[in-house]
């Protein structure tokens, strides 16, 4: 009991702190994050790139070159916006940003096609925005598929065949693709879900540093032990009560928007989701109080936060998989809480695989929310020791 | 008092002033973290992580239900291509998914019983490909292998059909219409290539304004008032000489920095380096003054040297996105787009990727070096505001 009412104490004079000294938490803890999840969800809204400005080169000035500049203009992720004169023109305009892609028909196409002599049609696109280039250069594969086909199909529906032999004939063999959890291949799903907990596990760190350190700064540290009666366990416990239940909160509302009202893919269901933002409040606000009592220093705490979760963004593997990094960043990834927090997400909650298949990964969470147990008596010791120097 | 004197008194106290800050940014560990180590050492790492530019070999599984010699050879295709690595063979789609929910696989070809049958009766065969959706790259490289191997699959079957008497008959009887498929710029679609000229000048900006920021809240924490100017020397009486002081300190900083970043950090990780280095100079050098009078800026609307950081990590990773580099700059929301034109970066790092990268010329680069002078004159022009409204603080301080 006595415990309980310390704990309430400290945390009654936490919120006091929150609510009313310093708005930055305010910003911090709602205003940052609501504007986050506004950004990103509104930023990918189409969910893949759509309608990329795209030129065209037609030398051969056919109705078969006409047909495959309209039949890219149709497609989805492809419009088309200049005619270019030549390569040269072209090229220049991507340069200057205008096109990511452009298609060029040399001169006699449609009479090579006809007499079967095997034309050939270039497609140059730029890669220096891979989500452009990934969409521009799919579109052709299909373009030169179809392209290919409109031959056989003209052929073959002379001689009488149906529309299911034409179909066996041109393709004998077709790929029936199922994307699990994420069947448009929405960049929304996928970016905003790792993002946006990432950074909200940024200000968890950030905040939790920040608030000792302010203790220290303002020398009001010694005020906060003695309610505690010296105990750190329950110090800290009172203390970040209130910020975990903050960003729950915050959390919560986030994950209703994405799964209620964007309707985000959840194969695994609430219990998983719930589980995740605990392990995720607990474990980042544990590595910003460990990174205070490695280096009780206010500025220096917060700086190492900040650079090691912004990391954690590239290193959670989410982008650019950690399968692919060289083998010692391979090892390193395991020091990122956004890394397991990640793992758990893609397996429990988008996919939903029982949770003992990355058990370790839960485990690494839980052993981030109990770091703080090492510096406890280093905390202890910076606050009632050390002096604030600017 | 003469003008040449008034200008000399101005250029006395605006070398002053630089000395006064680089002393001051040298003694700060936290400054000089921000303005020195993240900018050579942040962009190292970054390099390190997407060094590797692609992935290969994703591991997949194989429901072979068929046991057909059509099936294997589909698997073995596949298996030899650079991008999937056939690892496991299942008996039924759920001890395939299984492996999938162990990490162990990123997804799985179904090949079903009937595969072999229905193509010999000249009906159309499906395989089936099931892809672990959390990974774009690892999707992409399934499903394109699978893509690219069953149509060579196909005409593989088309060309035992047609009959044909020479090699170019097949060529032709595979592939009516030829399609050449040229990537540049960054041929091998390299994650690397594509990103890290953007993040390399976000860097930058973020860089500066971090540590300039700090720089300006230490000032703030040993003002006696809590105030950005010191009232006390007397080389700080003009708020325009204090702006132009503490721009040649920070632009000290920044040149070193932007060298390094442009320059240096690509070579090194063989990034793609078409710049010419006039047309270089003619972008970063109003690119790194923006970004300076922006930090000036900011730093004056920040109370604690801490919180310039809180602000400046929370836009950051927003602001990689409105460079046009993850998600094309076409398909970015138009009320995203207004506010993408507030920050430096944004040109920067367009103009960057289009120099470095792609070897546009001055001439084609001229509209984002344009909206970055633009950009230099209008933070100047706010860093003034901001510095004579602190200075008359300081001063209405002083006097109480």
């Amino acid at each position: 009991m006595k415990y309980l009412s310390q704990i309430l104490d400290i945390a009654l004079r936490e919120l006091g702190i929150i609510v009313r000294k310093n708005q930055i938490y305010g910003f911090c803890m709602f205003v940052f994050p609501l504007a986050l999840v506004l950004f990103f969800t509104t930023m990918l809204d189409d969910g893949l790139p759509q309608d990329l400005p795209i030129g065209v080169v037609d030398h051969d000035n056919s109705t078969t070159s006409r047909g495959l500049i309209r039949n890219l203009d149709a497609m989805q992720s492809s419009r088309v916006v200049y005619r270019f004169a030549s390569i040269t023109e072209a090229r220049n305009a991507m340069q200057e940003g205008k096109v990511y892609a452009y298609l060029y028909i040399p001169e006699g196409t449609a009479a090579k096609l006809l007499a079967g002599r095997q034309p050939k049609i270039s497609y140059y696109y730029t890669m220096t925005c891979l989500a452009a280039g990934s969409m521009a250069s799919k579109d052709l594969k299909t373009l030169g598929m179809l392209g290919s086909m409109a031959v056989g199909r003209a052929k073959l529906s002379a001689k009488g065949a149906t529309s299911r032999q034409i179909r066996a004939a041109l393709q004998p063999v077709s790929i029936d693709a199922h994307m699990i959890a994420n069947p448009h291949g929405s960049y929304n799903y996928s970016l905003t879900t790792v993002f946006v907990p990432g950074i909200l596990m940024l200000f968890m760190a950030l905040l939790s540093a920040y608030s000792i350190g302010m203790e220290m700064k303002f020398d009001t540290g010694k005020d906060w032990l003695a309610r505690a009666n010296g105990n750190m366990v329950v110090a800290i416990i009172g203390k970040y009560l209130i910020h975990a239940l903050a960003f729950l909160f915050v959390i919560f509302l986030y994950q209703y928007y994405i799964f209620c009202v964007l309707n985000f893919p959840h194969l695994g269901g609430v219990w998983s989701i719930v589980r995740l933002s605990l392990l995720q409040v607990a474990a980042s606000l544990g590595f910003g109080i460990f990174a205070f009592g490695l280096m009780p220093s206010l500025r220096m705490s917060m700086s190492i936060s900040s650079l090691w979760f912004v990391l954690g963004i590239s290193m959670c593997g989410s982008a650019f998989p950690v399968m692919g990094m060289d083998a010692p960043l391979q090892a390193m990834s395991w020091l990122f809480p956004l890394r397991h927090y990640w793992m758990l997400y893609q397996t429990t909650v988008l996919n939903g695989f029982p949770v003992i298949d990355v058990w370790f990964h839960l485990v690494a969470l839980v052993a981030f929310t109990l770091l703080p147990w090492f510096v406890l008596h280093k905390v202890k010791n910076a606050i009632q020791n050390y002096v604030y120097i600017p | 008092m003469s003008i040449f004197h008034n200008i000399k008194a101005h250029f006395a106290d605006v070398l002053y002033i630089w000395r006064h800050e680089m002393v001051k940014v040298v003694k700060d560990e936290g400054v000089l973290m921000f303005l020195v180590i993240v900018p050579l050492g942040y962009p190292l790492l970054y390099s390190w992580i997407y060094n590797n530019e692609t992935i290969h070999e994703v591991p997949v599984v194989v429901v072979d239900q068929s046991h057909s010699a059509l099936s294997r050879q589909f698997i073995h295709d596949c298996d030899a291509s650079q991008d999937v690595d056939v690892k496991y063979y299942a008996e039924d789609l759920d001890e395939a998914r299984s492996l999938v929910s162990r990490q162990l696989v990123k997804g799985i070809y179904l090949i079903p019983a009937d595969f072999a049958t229905t193509i010999s009766r000249g009906e159309q065969g499906t395989i089936s490909v099931y892809c672990d959706m959390s990974l774009m790259l690892a999707y992409k490289a399934i499903y394109q292998t699978a893509m690219v191997e069953s149509a060579r699959l196909g005409a593989g079957i088309n060309i035992k059909k047609a009959g044909n008497y020479t090699k170019r008959e097949d060529a032709i009887t595979a592939q009516p219409l030829a399609v050449d498929e040229v990537a540049m710029f960054n041929p091998s679609g390299g994650y690397g290539s594509c990103v890290l000229p953007a993040v390399l000048m976000l860097i930058l900006q973020q860089a500066l304004a971090l540590g300039i920021g700090m720089a300006a809240g230490t000032a703030r924490e040993r003002h006696r008032n809590g105030q950005l100017i010191p009232d006390d020397d007397p080389h700080f009486n003009n708020a325009y000489r204090i702006v132009w002081g503490k721009a040649l300190c920070y632009g000290m900083m920044g040149a070193v920095a932007a060298a390094w970043l442009s320059m240096a950090v690509p070579r090194m990780f063989s990034f793609p380096q078409l710049a010419d280095g006039w047309t270089l100079l003619w972008m970063l050098l109003p690119y790194t003054i923006a970004s300076i009078f922006f930090g000036m800026t900011v730093s004056c609307l920040v109370r604690y040297r801490e919180n310039v950081m809180l602000i400046m990590v929370f836009v950051s990773l927003p602001l990689l996105f409105l460079t046009g580099v993850s998600w094309p700059q076409s398909s970015i929301p138009g009320a995203w787009q207004g506010v993408s034109w507030l920050f430096p970066s944004t040109f920067g790092a367009r103009a960057f990727i289009r120099i470095n990268s792609m070897g546009a010329s001055f001439d084609q680069v001229f509209p984002e070096i344009r909206i970055l002078w633009i950009q230099a004159a209008a933070y100047l022009g706010m860093a003034c505001l901001v510095y004579r409204h602190q200075f008359r603080l300081a001063r209405k301080w002083a006097s109480k």
